[in-house]
């Protein structure tokens, strides 16, 4: 058996090796921390950072893509998504990257059309190795093209069951889903357990893993859990030992709050078992953390302003993924003293409309319902969303439809043609399939805006996040590999000293420096000197919004 | 060996690049020299390379052009001699003899020369006189009517392309192609009426096109005691709009016609009593028949390939000359090693139909290394004023194969970094990596056939992009993008 399965195996010796692995092993999923945790602005010159010694930790897969965090590349991060799975792949060479995709809902958070699916997973598909997939109603024709997709590219393909709580969620229902992929899959799949929020108890995994494995012998199983209520570990240990070979880990230095459990207590607590991690290197474990301590003050401003563990997830069930932009939201929008509240009320709305998944989109439905149910009123202030997804447009509802009243609110809700909510459903009900796009004329538009070529990546990024990947591609064009700098210069907050030097290498290692010389304010103007490689500039800079703002104050 | 009176100070009657080369040689030979400077180039280089300045006025460009004040300004510095360098008044007859009449040496051919070589048509005269071939050409043209029916009978005679050109033109300027008999009449007007305007001479005259030819001039030399020497070919073929682009030498001919080309060269200096450095330029058709083009009495900006091929200071011989000394050395002792290759950096916009590019030159790192010559005239933090030639640098690269100086070239115009003003290098970075070019399939229609030359994206430097972000940042006093 070998010590450790290298990523330069084929798909086929992967899973050979994984079935016949005397125990398990371990993904970092640095992109759930940094999304959970840190509001997902985990900058790719920390990854970098850590790499060398993450490289020699051992992990069968580091997620470091995927969920919201293609988004928040563009958004706040200022990063071409592929550019940075790009970089880490240079840095990490002995280490497979994972991603995690919405199924047709990709990286965002919508049904994309069929084109625009095969067309982005195939572009990321060349850069990732291992793919977790879900659908977070588990409507597994939702799925279909990603997993089509990403088995012609010759990658590991990790398709996932949402798990979640309650009398509906029997482990027949997922046992049945299980089947209903495997006939899409084949076996030469890792099944994964998406425990997104953390529920259940160590004894709801055991069963739930000993039942797929019944069912299904000789299944590979993930599990990927979340720490909210902080029993993620007594969860994983109970999923190893049932059967299961994989778990989604932290790095005990960074997050393992909303995120994974870390590693290494797992590690301890299997050993006892006589589980061993195959593979895994506690010295490049107990290091990586270590670098990451000291990085994890520059991301102290995006931790959750309610810190510790949250055992009351299990009545609210938001995925830990989407607790650092709830509270982010609600920070911004004023009303942080109300989230307990919200809370209490996401649990309701999450009863009321099905008990699904709340895990992306579908938690950012229920958390805007019950966030405007708290502030306007019950289903006072339905969403869009909402009224798509009982519509049916994102899939069937797996269990049971919400009752009439709630269907008559969120339907009848600025409807000006007068329907009714039961015309509207007869009418309008349905899965929302998007017509393919026109590739040739969306490429040849977003080309004509940005004055240069287009590539089948820049092209998959704008068809997803058309505002904002032009925004993007705007900013790189003017600013340049901002990332290449220090995250805390990117987060630097306040102008700088005269005499102040940035130092940071390019993608080539080449040495550059910028060093402040002095600022002159005029009013609205303000102009920087600057020596940058030792050469005088001077750069003028306008603030007039932030000026004139503060003159009203 | 009699020689003429020491100089020990000279004037260098211009400005820019070629004032600072010339300054070089002359500190060389130990004399003093002194600059002119018009109050809008006040913060020219070449003032400060010299030994004395002389601020002849406020300028722009007038007072480089005034005889009278440049005279005056070699008298109140006691310069014995002046150096006109190239453009402004180097090939203004009038120059010299107010020099002479000054008694100050002019460090040029003579003003009968000027004059003579100025006039096409004479040009032309002498060069059939010496048996020189010349491209048939009409007579100086009549004016109205009467010059129409000359035209068309020209054209008639030796058929289309007929280039219409200005008797007082010269650089390229004053130069028209056209192709039918509607052309030929329209182009009579118009030529007349540019070179009236560009020369202060209406008088055109003729000439047969020949066809994708190659441009090809020939250095000479001539001193004082009846010496003649040639320092081998140029090819400067690679022009836009009849200016050069790109110079090389030698001109890459078979050997025994490039001899034949010089031969002639030497003889067409002879026949014009020539003195001082010249350049005589031909036209050589795709059959290897050449034609004599013009004499240009002056230094060229495009001398330094031919002296870095064979060694050779030409200013230093002019000066020498000016001295009445002879050539010091002999044509035996001139030959030409390798290949030199000579772009003209100019802040210029390529892709805007090469707009001159004024402003401040923020950062200026240099091009340097083995086989790299550079004569320029810019600094870090020089604003490049609007009122003159916008050449920056001459970039001049010498290989021991055709195929060394491509890829030092290359090279070279990668080891330069200019901030502030648009440049032409992205342009020659694109030259040199033209497989015509790196072939030498090279005529004058080179340009024209090479659009795609001008299709290049011009690529900041990551480093300057990101100072942009730290200016945002301070300004803001946060990252304005990083917490939107």
């Amino acid at each position: 058996m070998p010590a450790h399965i290298s990523s330069k195996m084929s798909p086929a010796e992967v899973f050979a090796a994984l079935r016949e692995a005397d125990g398990y092993f371990l993904c970092n999923n640095e992109r759930d921390v940094s999304q959970s945790d840190f509001k997902n602005r985990l900058m790719p010159m920390t990854t970098v950072r850590v790499a060398p010694v993450r490289d020699q930790a051992g992990f069968f897969a580091v997620e470091v893509s995927g969920g919201a965090s293609i988004h928040m590349d563009l958004m706040y991060k200022q990063v071409n998504p592929f550019e940075r799975l790009r970089i880490v792949r240079q840095a990490m060479p002995n280490t497979r990257l994972m991603t995690v995709c919405r199924g047709a809902n990709l990286f965002g958070y919508r049904h994309y059309p069929e084109n625009v699916i095969r067309l982005t997973v195939r572009e990321f598909a060349k850069l990732v190795d291992v793919w977790r997939v879900y659908d977070f109603l588990n409507h597994v024709p939702n799925m279909v093209p990603v997993f089509e997709e990403v088995q012609n590219a010759g990658r590991l393909l990790m398709p996932c069951l949402c798990f979640s709580t309650g009398k509906e969620h029997t482990d027949e229902y997922y046992v049945g889903k299980v089947g209903e992929i495997l006939k899409v899959t084949g076996p030469d799949v890792i099944v994964s357990i998406k425990n997104f929020a953390g529920l259940g108890t160590p004894k709801r995994v055991t069963q739930l893993v000993e039942a797929i494995i019944k069912a299904f012998p000789g299944i590979i199983l993930h599990y990927h859990g979340c720490n909210t209520d902080g029993n993620d570990i007594g969860r994983m240990t109970a999923a190893v030992l049932a059967g299961a070979k994989l778990c989604d880990v932290a790095d005990h230095g960074y997050g393992a709050v909303y995120g994974q459990a870390p590693a290494l207590t797992l590690i301890q607590n299997l050993r006892d078992y006589g589980k061993r991690a195959v593979g895994i290197k506690i010295r490049a474990l107990l290091q990586s953390s270590d670098i990451l301590r000291q990085e994890r003050k520059i991301y102290e401003p995006f931790e959750n302003p309610f810190r510790g563990h949250d055992p009351t997830v299990a009545h609210y069930k938001l995925t830990g993924g989407a607790v650092g932009t709830a509270y982010e939201q609600a920070d911004r929008a004023g009303f942080l003293e109300r989230m307990p509240e919200i809370f209490r009320e996401l649990g309701h709305v999450q009863t009321e409309l099905g008990n699904w998944w709340s895990v992306t989109p579908g938690s950012q439905i229920l958390w805007t319902t019950a966030m405007n149910n708290v502030l306007f009123g019950r289903y006072e202030r339905p969403s869009l969303d909402l009224q798509n997804l009982i519509l049916g447009r994102y899939g069937p509802l797996p269990f049971y439809e919400p009752e009439d009243w709630i269907f008559e609110k969120v339907l009848e809700y600025q409807r000006t043609d007068g329907k009714t909510w039961q015309q509207i459903l007869i009418e309008e009900k349905g899965l929302a399939q998007p017509p393919d796009v026109d590739l040739d004329q969306e490429r040849t538009r977003l080309a004509t805006r940005l004055g240069r070529e287009v590539s089948d990546a820049d092209l998959s990024l704008y068809l997803q996040f058309p505002f904002d990947a032009l925004s993007y591609f705007q900013f790189e064009a003017k600013y340049g590999k901002t990332w290449l700098l220090p995250p805390e210069v990117w987060f630097r907050k306040g102008a700088f000293k005269a005499g102040e030097r940035i130092s940071f290498a390019d993608e080539k290692g080449v040495p550059h420096s910028i060093e402040v010389i002095s600022t002159l304010r005029e009013w609205d103007n303000v102009i920087t000197s600057q020596l940058v490689d030792h050469h005088y500039q001077t750069l003028s800079v306008r603030v007039e919004e932030e000026r004139s703002t503060q003159a009203k104050k | 060996m009699d020689t003429g009176p020491r100089l020990e100070k000279i004037l260098v009657a211009n400005r820019g690049e070629i004032a600072v080369r010339i300054m070089r040689s002359a500190q060389e030979l130990d004399l003093k020299v002194v600059a002119i400077y018009e109050e809008t180039d006040k913060d020219a280089f070449h003032i400060m390379r010299a030994d004395e300045a002389v601020c002849l006025g406020p300028g722009p460009r007038k007072d480089y052009l005034n005889i009278d004040k440049i005279i005056r300004a070699a008298r109140e510095t006691g310069a014995q001699a002046i150096h006109p360098g190239y453009g402004f008044l180097s090939e203004n007859p009038d120059f010299p003899e107010a020099c002479a009449q000054a008694g100050i040496v002019f460090i040029g051919p003579p003003p009968a020369v000027i004059r003579n070589m100025g006039s096409k048509v004479i040009a032309r005269t002498i060069a059939r006189e010496a048996g020189i071939p010349v491209i048939p050409a009409s007579a100086t043209l009549s004016r109205e009517t009467a010059g129409e029916a000359e035209a068309l009978a020209f054209a008639e005679e030796h058929g289309f392309p007929v280039m219409i050109k200005a008797v007082s033109g010269g650089g390229g300027r004053g130069i028209r192609q056209v192709t039918d008999e509607e052309g030929l009449l329209v182009g009579l007007k118009m030529s007349r009426s540019e070179a009236k305007i560009a020369f202060g001479n209406d008088e055109i005259y003729l000439e047969k096109g020949i066809p994708r030819p190659q441009h090809v001039e020939v250095q000479i030399l001539a001193d004082g005691f009846g010496t003649v020497v040639h320092l081998g070919t140029r090819n400067c073929s690679i022009q836009r709009r009849h200016q050069k682009l790109i110079e090389i030498a030698p001109a890459g001919l078979e050997p025994s016609f490039a001899a034949d080309i010089c031969e002639a060269a030497v003889r067409m200096a002879r026949a014009a009593h020539y003195f001082s450095a010249g350049t005589v330029e031909f036209l050589v058709a795709p059959d290897n028949s050449f034609y004599f083009l013009e004499v240009n009495t002056r230094i060229q900006v495009e001398h330094t390939v031919t002296e870095v091929v064979t060694g050779i200071d030409i200013i230093r011989e002019q000066l020498l000359i000016a001295q009445e000394e002879p050539i010091s050395f002999s044509q035996d002792q001139v030959v030409e090693r390798g290949y030199a290759i000579q772009v003209r950096i100019n802040a210029e916009d390529p892709k805007n139909e090469f707009l001159a590019s004024p402003g401040v030159v923020q950062v200026y790192q240099a091009s340097a290394g083995h086989g790299v010559r550079l004569d320029g005239a810019i600094y870090q933090g020089y604003e490049i004023p609007p009122y003159y030639d916008s050449l920056m640098i001459k970039l001049t690269v010498s290989g021991f194969t055709w195929q060394e100086a491509v890829d030092r070239l290359h090279r070279a115009l990668k080891g330069f970094l200019i901030l502030g003003v648009k440049t032409t290098i992205p342009f020659f970075h694109q030259i040199v990596h033209d497989p015509d070019f790196i072939m030498r399939r090279l005529d004058t229609s080179y340009i024209d056939e090479h659009p795609q030359l001008l299709e290049y994206q011009e690529e900041e430097r990551g480093v300057d992009k990101i100072a942009r972000l730290i200016a945002e940042i301070n300004a803001h006093e946060m990252n304005p993008f990083a917490f939107k």
